[in-house]
């Protein structure tokens, strides 16, 4: 019990991000303790002191986690069980009653400690400027536009950085194996994927029998994977280029 | 242009419309524009959820043919049911507060209207990322993909989004068909269900989801019949959305809380769900118990209707959504049963609940049947 208690606590501190010396959750915590002792209007206390106090107690209690845990097959989410929280609906409503004589600097000064203790979401690495109405990187718009059919489906083997995205533009071009195999900790295996990207060298020959298989209309590859021979010897022919990433039709298998 | 006429028909006038079944149940002084829209999205979903999850569960080939068309036939008939019961008992109330948006503005003092500035371009701003940056997000990989081939091959939940194989039935996403209604949305606007979801969809859910921090808001400090200065004066309404705003563009605390899904996942059920839909929920808590018993039980029919349609609603976005609205009805009740003293607040909110234990009862026959079959 005592385990699963620790448990709580590390998903507790990075969910908060206390690892990354964010201190957002302090106000929320201080507030929270404020409207213990301020809030004196009953069904406010019940839903913004009580229920949040009462959620709180049931995250770090060990039996309640085995419950979710077990009830949902799945522990991963049990963090999720911390939005209940809604820490800045709180948090915004606390601070004006705490500030309630001088709103404007209170507010401002709020304003400043969240801007520190929190962190600039439009920083984070995973968003960058869009390259088009789908939000999609433009590469993946280009190649998926060479290589989708008029009409019926191909399968396409990509590396691994337009597998995310090449089918949220087309679904009519099918991969041997999808985002699955980029998240280690799903511990998946699927020779075509250990081919393609796992090998340091493209072993020619085993690759091009694997992506037959399925069948591969498209392979494409980086200008700079190696290969042991080139594609061009084993019956494709490149199809073209976008940025770094060559496109080879399998003129076995490759439609029109 | 079709599609433009597309989205305000389906993101705009058909919620709005349906909108107004509801609040045809709610205290005059609810009747707002806002909780309008905001009860039509609620209703709009759960009855998708409703035609949509036992379609997906039943049928295998081109379900979403089906599920489409019952949910176009129905939301168009309830649309039309709001404007004919409006009508009927000229309910328009507050809705003539539309008229009067400018005689609002012209009475609020400078600096309310600063604040209130100051908002808007915070909120502007949002929704300028929204559009302009692409936010990265690898479960787009199942969720996007799910919308995408729902509009581009009639079926839903049969093909794996991640490879285009055909597939069984996964319970876990299968009944969450948030994807679907994008789908829904995007086929009948011509849309490719990709733009719709990376960038319209954040227009319509971030103004959606200000709008309930604003109705909460408005019942905790916006009260322009009390005496200025006070703290429910309304004075203190836009400092409580600037606040809201300020936090959830720097409560990325962490990838996991629920401001940083709500601003580089907008379009995902799970997003939806933590941003919305709970704190709809604390929004409806604060409206039945706010300890302004105004209107009969009659005129509070409108607000538990809300409620169920919002459990429902956390049901389309996620199932771990509705394990999560239960535990939060659940012990919102309790405390809510303590401080009024009053046992039958279990039974009422117990029954709203109703919705989520068919959910639970459906995910575990489909997801878990096999175990008792021989």
């Amino acid at each position: 019990m005592w385990g699963i208690f620790l448990e709580s606590v590390v998903i507790f501190k990075n969910y908060m991000g206390f690892h990354q010396h964010r201190y957002l959750a302090f106000l929320y915590l201080g507030i929270l303790l404020y409207l213990w002792f301020a809030e004196k209007d009953r069904h406010r206390r019940a839903v913004f002191v009580y229920a949040p106090t009462l959620l709180l107690v049931m995250f770090f209690c060990p039996l309640f986690r085995k419950l979710f845990v077990r009830l949902l097959d799945d522990s991963e989410t049990y963090y999720r069980l911390l939005w209940l929280l809604q820490m800045s609906l709180v948090s915004a409503y606390g601070v004006i009653r705490l500030c309630a004589a001088h709103r404007r600097i209170g507010t401002a000064l709020a304003c400043l400690l969240i801007l520190f203790g929190g962190d600039y979401v439009y920083d984070s690495e995973h968003i960058s400027k869009a390259e088009n109405a789908y939000h999609l990187p433009q590469e993946t718009v280009d190649i998926a536009e060479m290589i989708e059919p008029p009409e019926g489906r191909i399968t396409a083997l990509v590396p691994a950085d337009l597998i995310y995205y090449i089918r949220q533009y087309s679904s009519n071009i099918e991969l041997p194996y999808g985002r699955e195999m980029l998240i280690s900790r799903w511990a998946y295996h699927h020779p075509m994927y250990e081919a393609m990207e796992e090998a340091e060298v493209i072993e020619t020959e085993t690759f091009v029998e694997l992506a037959r298989e399925y069948p591969c209309a498209y392979i494409i590859l980086k200008e700079d994977r190696e290969t042991t021979e080139p594609l061009t010897a084993y019956g494709y022919e490149v199809y073209g280029q976008v940025d770094e990433f060559v496109i080879y039709r399998d003129l076995e298998t490759g439609m029109e | 242009m079709i599609q433009i006429a597309g989205i305000l028909f389906w993101l705009v006038i058909i919620p709005f419309c349906i909108g107004l079944l509801p609040a045809g149940f709610m205290p005059e002084d609810e009747r707002k524009p806002g909780i309008v829209l905001l009860a039509g999205y609620f209703t709009m979903w759960a009855v998708f959820g409703l035609v949509t999850i036992p379609v997906v569960v039943f049928v295998r080939y081109d379900n979403f043919i089906l599920a489409s068309r019952c949910f176009m036939a129905l939301a168009i008939l309830g649309a039309a049911a709001g404007v004919w019961l409006t009508y009927r008992r000229r309910r328009f109330g507050r809705l003539r507060e539309w008229m009067s948006f400018a005689d609002c503005i012209r009475e609020m003092s400078v600096a309310e209207r600063i604040e209130w500035l100051l908002f808007l371009l915070l909120l502007g701003f949002q929704l300028y990322k929204a559009v302009a940056y692409a936010s990265f997000d690898g479960d787009d990989a199942y969720y996007v993909a799910a919308s995408l081939i729902a509009q581009q091959a009639d079926t839903m939940y049969t093909i794996l989004p991640l490879t285009g194989r055909h597939t069984g039935l996964d319970i876990r996403h299968a009944l969450a068909v948030f994807p679907m209604w994008i789908a829904f949305v995007a086929q009948k606007s011509h849309i490719h269900a990709t733009i719709l979801s990376h960038t319209i969809m954040p227009l319509v859910l971030i103004p959606l989801t200000y709008l309930v921090y604003y109705e909460i808001g408005r019942i905790l400090f916006g009260r322009p019949d009390r005496p200025a200065k006070s703290e429910r004066s309304g004075e203190n309404l836009p400092l409580f959305m600037i606040l809201m705003a300020v936090f959830q563009i720097f409560g990325n605390v962490s990838i996991y809380t629920n401001e940083t899904f709500f601003l580089t996942r907008t379009w995902q059920g799970k997003a939806v769900a933590g941003s919305l839909v709970i704190p709809a929920l604390l929004w409806l808590f604060l409206l039945l118990y706010s300890g302004r018993k105004k209107g009969a039980a009659a005129e509070r029919a409108g607000i538990w209707l809300l409620l169920v349609c919002v459990n429902i609603t956390a049901g389309i976005c996620s199932s771990i959504a509705v394990f999560l609205v239960s535990i939060l009805m659940a012990v919102a009740a309790f405390c809510l049963a303590i401080v009024e003293r009053d046992y039958k607040v279990l039974f009422k909110m117990g029954a709203a609940c109703i919705p989520n234990a068919f959910y639970v009862l459906t995910y575990l026959i489909v997801g878990y049947g096999y175990l008792f079959k021989q």
